[in-house]
């Protein structure tokens, strides 16, 4: 099933989030970041959300794969962090 | 001697041909062949332009973009949605490397925001950077900034707004709530202002380019030539317009 969530980061950007979750199994199936902030290189965003599929919806293990991503592609975020983006995440939750 | 930098005043063109022009400068410089550029341009006809992760659906009305003929396009780099119509529009593009180009990129875009800063001071506004991506004056937005990095080169575009139009901007844009729309209209008409409204009276694109060439003059000490596009960057441009900004795929990608 498809939700949404529109989360304001703190002293941030406004981050729009889609996902399919999959009830069964607690897991995101497909999921979409927008919203009006920043990121370095922007491509980079394609690939977290890559990283979130089949992703646990639990927060520590959604902040370790945002995390995760972001170190290893050398993302750099203006007007949200990953807090910000695991909150806007978990707030699809029914 | 100051060093030399390209200025173009590229006129009003369509969304897909400004995004297009940004683009093909950013390539050309970024392989040496044109020297670092500050460019003043606007919107004809009208448009929106949207941040590189919004989605084009859940932020503008495409039907009422066709029905009063404005323009819509995703940009390259991130930052909300635009509408693009009294404004100035301007657009620096600068190798990363460049020595009065700071590295930490919100300290960049504070660099560059002063040189528009220094430019509203030639027209007697007083404007103060409001980090992200913001100029204010008394607190009220009269400027808004992106800025992308590709091929070790900073491009930076935004806005000044001369004028502004609340009632068709939100004609054109989707808002959550159409219950809430009048009182967004109300906050937005509190939070924006123009070089219009500060001065209470109209200053033409021309005077307002002139006073931001001053701007970026005395914030990097250099000189502003004008020049014009190169025909490879021409033709750069005329193939990222295609190919690219007036391509459904990259339009609708989000």
């Amino acid at each position: 099933m498809r939700y949404h969530s529109i989360y304001k980061v703190p002293q941030g950007k406004l981050l729009k989030i889609s996902l399919i979750y999959n009830q069964p199994d607690r897991t995101i199936h497909q999921v979409r970041i927008t919203g009006d902030f920043f990121a370095y290189p922007e491509e980079a965003v394609e690939l977290i959300e890559q990283a979130l599929e089949y992703a646990i919806f639990e927060r520590d293990h959604l902040m370790t794969k945002i995390q995760s991503t972001i170190r290893t592609q050398k993302i750099q975020f203006i007007g949200v962090d990953p807090e910000g983006l695991t909150q806007a995440i978990l707030n699809c939750k029914p | 001697m100051s060093e030399q930098w390209r200025l173009l005043l590229t006129g009003g063109n369509t969304a897909f041909v400004n995004m297009a022009v940004d683009k093909a400068i950013l390539v050309a410089h970024s392989e040496g062949k044109v020297p670092p550029t500050v460019r003043f341009y606007s919107w004809v006809p009208p448009a929106i332009s949207i941040g590189y992760f919004q989605s084009l659906l859940e932020e503008i009305d495409i039907d009422a973009c066709k029905k009063f003929g404005v323009d819509y396009v995703r940009r390259i780099t991130g930052g909300g949605a635009v509408f693009h119509e009294k404004e100035l529009t301007y657009s620096i593009v600068i190798a990363e490397s460049h020595p009065l180009i700071p590295k930490n990129i919100l300290n960049s875009y504070e660099r560059i925001c002063n040189a528009l800063i220094r430019g509203l001071q030639q027209l007697g506004i007083h404007g103060t950077y409001a980090p992200i991506n913001d100029i204010v004056v008394d607190g009220k937005k009269i400027s808004g900034n992106a800025q992308t990095r590709k091929m070790n080169t900073v491009l930076q575009h935004g806005t000044i707004l001369l004028d502004v139009d609340v009632e068709t901007m939100f004609s054109l844009l989707k808002v959550p709530n159409e219950k809430i729309k009048d009182k967004m209209i109300t906050d937005v008409k509190r939070r924006v202002t123009s070089v219009h409204h500060v001065l209470g009276t109209h200053v033409g694109f021309d005077q307002v380019a002139a006073a931001m060439k001053q701007g970026f003059e005395e914030e990097f000490l250099v000189t502003l030539v004008k020049g014009s596009l190169t025909s490879e960057e021409k033709k750069l441009a005329r193939k990222f317009e295609k190919e690219c900004f007036s391509a459904f795929e990259w339009n609708h990608r989000r």
